[in-house]
């Protein structure tokens, strides 16, 4: 994988990158400020090219998202996910809790892009480019039925492995998906994310497989259900 | 290095007041209004529903695109921060989005009952007449015009209509690298031309 991810930028604003690729792409757009400042503007002017063809919809598409959204739950506020975190981090130190939730990240600009503290951030960020940059990189993906992807990239140069997890269904009131390696001694907890986030795992030589499971609220020691998704390393 | 809300935001032009307006909208649907929700799809609907339309073709699956791009707005509006960006950008990139993955979703099927209909992909003349004259605002058009031949194929296979940059560059018989070249200098001259500021 040698592609120059900043030649993907244009690409990226366009929406011309299939979902691997975009998925990469996010992940180094968060670490590079430079990337940022010049795809903003990529995005707005993409943004002014969609802004010129609109088209009046039906009338009967009002009525029903009107109707629609009244028996839609909404995502609550980011400040509570986040208090929630904290706590999670400070239970359980080890885990490598996700780091920059991207959310379509910078790119559907306006999503706050949810933040530990800086030095913590910069390592892991470092952590996570030196995995995707590696010669030896290696990708498998899971693909939900109902949207959302979970996406492995490996190094064994590195001896590292990025989880990046994107869209998922939410896991329900008061669950948590939890990310497991699993090696021959069993499961242990990488971390848990909602609906979308990153994570990198260290000392994967001797893993057999990553799998996730939905758990309560703040994680569980052991995984107390079976995977919705499970990767060979 | 941490990148500051001021390095995130999308680059705009000054803040209107519908922009302002739009905002505070959005900020009110993350409360659950669904007055401020009704406001926005009356201001936004047509934008959402047209670009849906314009990728996609279809119109009965361009609705329910546009359906689901409105839901998912209710849904997540309590993550929006107008100070990262503006409420219109951040509606017409996620509809657009979305449009990409519909459309490219619905081809993967039709690929799989037609394995064998190698279609040879669009009409060039035709895609280019299509986009340019239901173009409706006038200085998008006058930009686009503005681009050489090539790189306005690379920007309307791309953006109008859902190819990935190697279907493009097969579609266009170039490499790869060619057509990501094109595409960047056309999206730096549309930009330059619409008077887009990078803030």
């Amino acid at each position: 994988m040698t592609t120059d991810l900043h030649s993907l930028m244009a690409p990226y604003a366009l929406d011309a990158l299939d979902a691997e690729e975009r998925s990469r792409f996010e992940t180094h757009l968060d670490q590079c400020v430079d990337c940022q400042v010049e795809i903003a503007g990529f995005m707005a002017t993409a943004v002014r090219l969609g802004d010129a063809v609109s088209h009046t919809p039906p009338p009967a598409l009002r009525e029903r998202l009107l109707t629609e959204i009244g028996n839609t739950p909404q995502e609550r506020p980011i400040v509570t996910a986040l208090a929630e975190r904290r706590g999670l981090r400070r239970s359980l130190p080890r885990l490598a809790v996700a780091a920059a939730f991207l959310v379509g990240a910078v790119g559907v600009g306006g999503f706050v892009v949810e933040r530990q503290n800086a030095a913590e951030e910069h390592d892991q960020n470092v952590a996570i480019s030196s995995v995707l940059s590696a010669d030896d990189v290696a990708s498998s993906a899971k693909t939900f039925e109902t949207g959302g992807t979970v996406t492995m990239y490996s190094s064994a140069s590195a001896d590292s492995a990025v989880i990046i997890a994107k869209g998922l269904p939410s896991p329900g009131a008061g669950k948590v998906y939890q990310v497991w390696m699993i090696d021959h001694s069993g499961p242990t907890s990488q971390g848990t994310f909602t609906t979308n986030g990153q994570m990198i795992m260290k000392g994967v030589a001797g893993a057999d497989r990553v799998a996730v499971t939905v758990e309560p609220e703040g994680g569980s020691a052991q995984p107390t259900s079976a995977p919705v998704a499970t990767i060979a390393v | 290095m941490s990148a500051s809300a001021a390095q995130l935001r999308l680059a705009t032009a000054p803040e209107s007041d519908a922009a302002t307006d739009l905002n505070s909208l959005l900020v009110r649907v993350g409360r659950g209004d669904e007055n401020a929700f009704a406001a926005i799809y009356d201001d936004l609907g047509a934008s959402v529903f047209g670009l849906a339309r314009r990728v996609i073709r279809d119109p009965s699956r361009a609705e329910e695109v546009a359906q689901e791009v409105f839901i998912q707005l209710w849904q997540s509006a309590a993550r929006f921060d107008p100070a990262r960006g503006n409420a219109k950008s951040w509606v017409l990139t996620l509809a657009h989005r979305r449009a990409v993955d519909a459309v490219r979703h619905d081809q993967a099927a039709t690929n799989r009952e037609n394995r064998y209909d190698w279609s040879s992909g669009p009409d060039f003349d035709e895609v280019e007449e299509t986009v340019t004259i239901t173009l409706e605002h006038e200085q998008v058009k006058r930009c686009l015009d503005g681009l050489t031949e090539l790189q306005r194929e690379a920007v309307n296979l791309a953006y109008y209509q859902g190819y990935t940059y190697a279907e493009v560059a097969t579609a266009l018989d170039a490499n790869t690298a060619t057509v990501k070249t094109r595409m960047r200098d056309g999206i730096v001259r549309l930009r330059d031309c619409m008077g887009v500021e990078a803030s």
